[in-house]
């Protein structure tokens, strides 16, 4: 859909945020004036406000200071920062990554492969339908402070974690798209001579993938909220423990800053899965989006 | 009238005329449905020849589909047999002599035309090279040139089912099941159809059942016309369709004799399709 991308509509998107980022800078500057206009939550201490989320940025990433002065590069600042801030941003987005990763990585696979075999045999589901509706109905996050209690506080713990909640939506997409196979395409192969794990191969797998795709962009978020809440509960690095530590220091910036990132990061992860997924099911006519 | 097999032609290779290559024996099926049996077939006895062509017709419901489908393993049946080439046939193993043709789409939507038309080559481990070839020249004669690396959701549906046919023909089966291949497609598209089909058989002798609603496509193809009646379904009457060969489609429907075919043939279906109807 082209038209989406017209200049006046990206005019009236840029006029949005600015509007956005003036209210947040400078609305609570009115609160004293008009204090029943402006709510008590605008107030920075809550919300901080966009000069400080960029400073604090700026020293979370140990190009500056916490007294405001600027790292150099050449005299060596900037890595003694690195070195000495073993959470900085860097650290911690880096950390929470490769763990949203392995998460995601496992829960996609192992849910695939779940909801694959279930999905294509009448007698395991049935065997194991109750117990996989039973676990499901556990909120996933609640399992988080058991995990990091079995798994330590480690990495081990969040990938765990991700993985859980990952995992069940991967399977009951797959699930889903296995029992949902049209007979017609699996009569043709077998009449064409293939055998139960090349019709599985190239029939059961290809037309279940536009299911499984369904799920990834959600399961990336889920992930990276896996991670997030597993770091919450307990962990040196990462995102998550950034916010808890801002949050200890009532730094609202901080928790911001992070906020941001992470913000970031999911946009990221959603458009390189969306890239995926439009070359992967290019056969799939054409759809208004 | 009962006509016993037509005169057989020579099929390529190793084929000997005259041989049986299908014989059907006290076929029957029922279905369960609900709480009630439904019987669908009865007691189908039918042979037929090496390099014959064979048009199964009946109405809607008659079980003609239900027989080709037991033919091909698709379905199992409540009793009698089937043998190819004397062979009893088993349920789910499907004889690498039999190709099949659905009426319904059943191209692989993920896969390209060539990819199509190669996959049964692909499943046989032919190799790339060799694969390539033998699809070129089904693309060319289906007159799918230009459109080999296009996805069946941009064909029209009288491509698509030319490249689901060559799909069935590249691997070289001798013994061709088509149910209703050409039901979904409009008239015009139809009689291309009949062409590259007759065209491909005049060259290739395959043996053709062919499973039809439509009297004019039965003798428009066929070497014989096995008719069943309304279900349950059973044999009703076998008609040879004794129209000289090459034939056109076109042309072939001008012809005194077809027209005699017709009128002959219909009245026997015409009792057909009044039984089959509601009371």
């Amino acid at each position: 859909m082209k038209r989406l991308l017209r200049p006046t509509t990206l005019l009236w998107q840029a006029a949005i945020c600015a509007a956005f980022l003036a209210l947040w800078q400078w609305g609570f500057d009115l609160h004293g004036r008009f204090p029943r206009l402006v709510p008590d939550l605008l107030d920075p201490y809550f919300v901080s406000k966009p000069s400080e989320i960029v400073d604090q940025f700026l020293v979370l990433g140990c190009f500056k200071t916490g007294l405001g002065a600027w790292n150099g590069w050449s005299n060596g600042d900037f890595a003694r920062c690195m070195a000495k801030f073993d959470n900085n941003l860097w650290v911690a987005t880096w950390i929470t990554l490769r763990n949203t990763f392995f998460g995601f990585l496992t829960g996609v696979t192992s849910g695939f492969v779940l909801g694959l075999i279930l999905g294509r045999s009448d007698r395991l589901s049935a065997i194991f339908q109750p117990f996989i509706t039973a676990v499901n109905s556990i909120p996933r996050i609640a399992l988080a402070p058991i995990i990091v209690l079995a798994f330590g506080i480690g990495d081990n713990s969040k990938i765990v974690t991700s993985w859980i909640v990952v995992v069940f939506l991967v399977f009951y997409n797959t699930f889903a798209g296995a029992r949902s196979v049209d007979e017609g395409f699996i009569n043709a192969a077998r009449l064409l001579g293939a055998s139960e794990w090349q019709i599985t191969r190239s029939v059961v797998i290809p037309s279940t993938m536009a299911w499984v795709f369904a799920s990834l962009t959600p399961a990336i978020s889920f992930a990276l909220i896996g991670v997030i809440v597993g770091e919450f509960i307990g962990a040196e690095h990462g995102i998550g423990r950034l916010i808890i530590e801002s949050e200890a220091r009532g730094e609202a910036s901080g928790m911001m800053v992070a906020v941001i990132i992470l913000m970031i990061v999911g946009v990221i992860l959603s458009a390189l899965i969306w890239r995926l997924q439009i070359y992967l099911l290019r056969w799939q006519p054409q759809r208004a989006q | 009238m009962l006509s016993a097999a037509r005169a057989p032609r020579p099929a390529p290779g190793r084929s000997e005329p005259g041989q049986t290559r299908i014989e059907v024996r006290g076929l029957g099926k029922s279905f369960r449905l609900g709480g009630t049996e439904l019987e669908a077939v009865r007691d189908v006895s039918f042979t037929i020849a090496k390099g014959e062509f064979v048009a199964l017709l009946g109405p809607s419901g008659s079980g003609k589909s239900t027989v080709l489908n037991m033919i091909a393993t698709l379905l199992k049946p409540s009793g009698g047999e089937i043998l190819i080439d004397g062979v009893r046939t088993a349920p789910n193993k499907a004889s690498p002599l039999v190709g099949y043709v659905f009426q319904k789409d059943t191209l692989f939507p993920w896969r390209t035309v060539a990819d199509n038309i190669g996959y049964g080559l692909e499943l046989a481990g032919v190799a790339k090279a060799e694969r390539a070839e033998r699809v070129a020249a089904c693309i060319e004669q289906a007159g799918l040139r230009g459109f080999a690396d296009a996805y069946p959701s941009s064909l029209s549906g009288g491509m698509r089912q030319r490249a689901a046919l060559m799909r069935t023909l590249v691997v070289e089966p001798q013994i061709l099941l088509m149910d209703e291949p050409f039901g979904a497609l409009d008239t015009h598209t139809k009689i291309d159809m009949h062409d590259v089909l007759l065209k491909i058989w005049d060259r290739e002798k395959q043996t053709v059942l062919f499973v039809t609603h439509d009297l004019s496509e039965a003798l428009t193809l066929a070497d014989r016309i096995i008719m069943f009646s309304a279900r349950p379904g059973r044999i009703k009457e076998m008609f040879s369709v004794d129209l000289p060969r090459p034939r056109d489609a076109v042309t072939l429907r001008e012809t005194p004799r077809y027209a005699e075919l017709f009128q002959h043939v219909w009245h026997s279906l015409g009792e057909e399709f009044i039984k089959g109807r509601a009371p």
